[in-house]
């Protein structure tokens, strides 16, 4: 084996140059997709930093499962499955209504308790006046958003301290509608969230529910004690019946997308790889012409058909080896000068929030895998190119390939 | 024995036309012998040495080695008989280029399969290298020797595995007279000395007089003994 590889490399170090071309040619190929394929990754790699940044990845939304024969609803008992799994720190329940003032205000009403807001304390920040006290009995306590305070202030003139009658549409057992009169004091106003909490009104669970005369909640959002616990418990509530949502899914959405789109350009840029296969090709086919009567030669000496195959085929395996090294050192050049020429582009090109995020990373990231890739990619490329023109040395015949000049 | 040939013939289809190469050749070399096969081009005397060397297939006929029956149809048990069995020493040296003289020699031995050692195979090619006088060339380059050195490495390179048939075709043909003396010389002590049965191709009758044997072939038959 070593001496078949000694035997190759002294016929390819006869002809230097032919070596070097080609080598270089697989090189710039591999070149091309490992500064692509670093790209993709690092575009996926930023993306997924921002989405970590801005979502909590500890916290799963969870509502009713609905399938096509069934709908799961979130009873106790389902809660107390949920609440069981170690890794849980807070299950949070709420209801969801919806409320009408009298001016036809549409109201967002989210029945909540206290581990609701234990999960939700950034978003859940009271700008002016308090929190609403419970079971108060009518009138009912309520805290607004940012934006619907702003709504009712200006629509209703309605303000912290102010009561007002809202009606809660709810459909009898016939189906017809039957409209529900209840009365709502402001007791605070929220600071702005930025998200949907913006345009909900706050309301305490149990009386959220005695109005609604719900028997299920809408909703859960549940709080694993790490994010790394946020699959397994997932796939718990998922095997329950209900549905579940996470950043998690975001991020695979963008893992998805990105992994397709590397996979496409890294496949176009491949194409000059097609190039390289074909000066392997070539050159092999050359070198079988050249090296006909040395063929002859072998076979006359006692090389088998496949012993003539192996000693062309390990010429293609030592360029691929040294294609490899050097498409994977020149991809990683590759990959530092689309960071260094392409960011500054990229950042005009965006602005805003992400151009300012790029800023701080790198906008290409040469993986160890990328690197094996490129490198596998180099062999398996020459050995395949190879194997024709070794094929086409392996089937001459000795004493026609001895009387060759 | 070490080879027969029983009713050897060898035909080429030349566009219509059909040239007979060898008619009928019955020929037996004995162990040990130096046999030259002497005639004019075209006589069909490498044509001859071609088929005892597993090189090229009878039309007709059969030939023996050691005792038995080459099947030709049989790719496996031809490489085998050219990898064990048979030394080739040809007019044009055809040694690779990209190799020194010792690893000219050592060459045959990448395709016994027998697991030697790389210090033994190296060992055994700088004996032959010796035992052909050209120790002090080993390490060079092809490019870099003489003629006569050049069918020298041929010829350790001819006894690399150890062969009991060697078949030169023609191999003083490209060297000068005094060369090509010497040349015949060493082939003849390696006949008497290593036991080698050797079957020469030449156009120099009086040279292979001298050494042994001699057979004529005129257009594909073997003429009388001289």
């Amino acid at each position: 084996m070593i001496e078949l590889f000694s035997l190759a490399s002294r016929q390819l170090t006869r002809k230097k140059l032919r070596v070097f071309l080609i080598v270089l040619g697989i090189a710039i190929g591999v070149a091309a997709v490992i500064g692509v394929t670093s790209l993709g990754e690092g575009i996926r790699v930023q993306a997924v930093e921002q989405i970590k940044a801005s979502h909590d990845l500890t916290t799963i939304e969870v509502a009713a499962g609905v399938s096509e024969e069934s709908v799961t609803l979130i009873t106790n008992s389902k809660i107390m499955a949920i609440a069981s799994d170690p890794h849980v720190s807070l299950v949070a329940t709420y209801v969801t209504d919806s409320y009408v003032t009298q001016n036809n205000t549409y109201l967002a009403v989210k029945g909540i308790a206290a581990e609701y807001r234990q999960i939700h304390e950034e978003q859940l920040r009271v700008a002016q006046g308090r929190w609403f006290a419970e079971a108060t009995g009518a009138p009912i306590e309520i805290v607004l958003g940012y934006d619907v305070a702003r709504r009712l202030a200006l629509v209703d003139d309605l303000g912290v301290g102010d009561e007002f009658v809202a009606k809660l549409r709810l459909y009898g057992e016939e189906g017809r509608p039957l409209d529900k009169q209840t009365v709502f004091k402001i007791v605070g106003v929220l600071e702005s969230a930025g998200d949907e909490h913006d345009n909900q009104v706050f309301v305490d669970l149990v009386q959220a529910m005695a109005l609604d005369e719900k028997d299920a909640y809408d909703g859960l959002v549940v709080k694993v004690a790490d994010a790394t616990f946020a699959k397994s418990v997932r796939e718990r509530i998922e095997s329950i019946g209900l549905s579940a949502h996470s950043a998690q899914d975001v991020i695979d959405e963008v893992n998805r997308l990105m992994v397709a789109v590397t996979l496409v350009l890294g496949f176009f840029s491949g194409i000059s790889l097609i190039v390289g296969a074909l000066m392997v090709i070539n050159t092999m086919i050359i070198s079988v012409y050249e090296r006909t009567r040395e063929i002859g030669l072998s076979k006359a000496l006692g090389a088998s058909d496949f012993d003539v195959m192996k000693l062309f085929l390990a010429e293609c395996v030592i360029i691929g080896l040294v294609g490899g090294v050097l498409g994977d050192l020149l991809g990683i050049g590759f990959a530092v000068l689309i960071d260094l020429l392409g960011k500054p582009f990229l950042i005009s090109a965006l602005g805003g929030s992400i151009g300012a995020n790029l800023e701080t990373g790198s906008i290409t990231i040469v993986t160890p895998a990328i690197l094996a890739g490129g490198f596998a990619i180099s062999l398996v490329l020459s050995v395949i190119s190879g194997l024709y023109p070794a094929r086409r040395a392996a089937r001459l015949n000795p004493l026609d390939a001895l009387r060759q000049l | 024995m070490t080879v027969e040939t029983r009713g050897l013939s060898r035909h080429f289809q030349m566009g219509d036309q059909q040239v007979v190469a060898l008619d009928r050749v019955d020929l037996k070399v004995e162990d040990g012998a130096f046999l030259s096969i002497v005639g004019p081009s075209g006589s069909g005397k490498s044509t001859l040495l071609h088929i005892i060397g597993c090189l090229d297939a009878p039309t007709a006929g059969e030939v023996y080695l050691k005792g038995s029956r080459v099947d030709y149809q049989n790719k496996k048990s031809l490489v085998l008989l050219r990898r064990h069995f048979l030394g080739f020493i040809f007019q044009a040296y055809n040694l690779i280029p990209a190799l020194t003289a010792a690893e000219n020699a050592e060459y045959p031995l990448y395709f016994t399969k027998e697991r030697k050692s790389k210090s033994e195979r190296k060992e055994r090619a700088l004996r032959l290298l010796t035992l052909v006088g050209l120790e002090h060339r080993a390490h060079h380059l092809p490019s870099e020797l003489s003629g006569g050195e050049l069918q020298r490495v041929a010829i350790a390179r001819a006894l690399a595995n150890d062969p009991s048939l060697i078949l030169a075709d023609e191999p003083t043909g490209n060297l000068d007279s005094k060369t090509g003396k010497s040349i015949l010389e060493l082939l003849k002590r390696l006949s008497t000395e290593e036991g080698k049965t050797i079957i020469m191709v030449t156009h120099d009758f009086a040279a292979a007089q001298r050494i042994g044997a001699v057979v004529e072939i005129l257009d594909g038959r073997i003429q009388d003994r001289i």
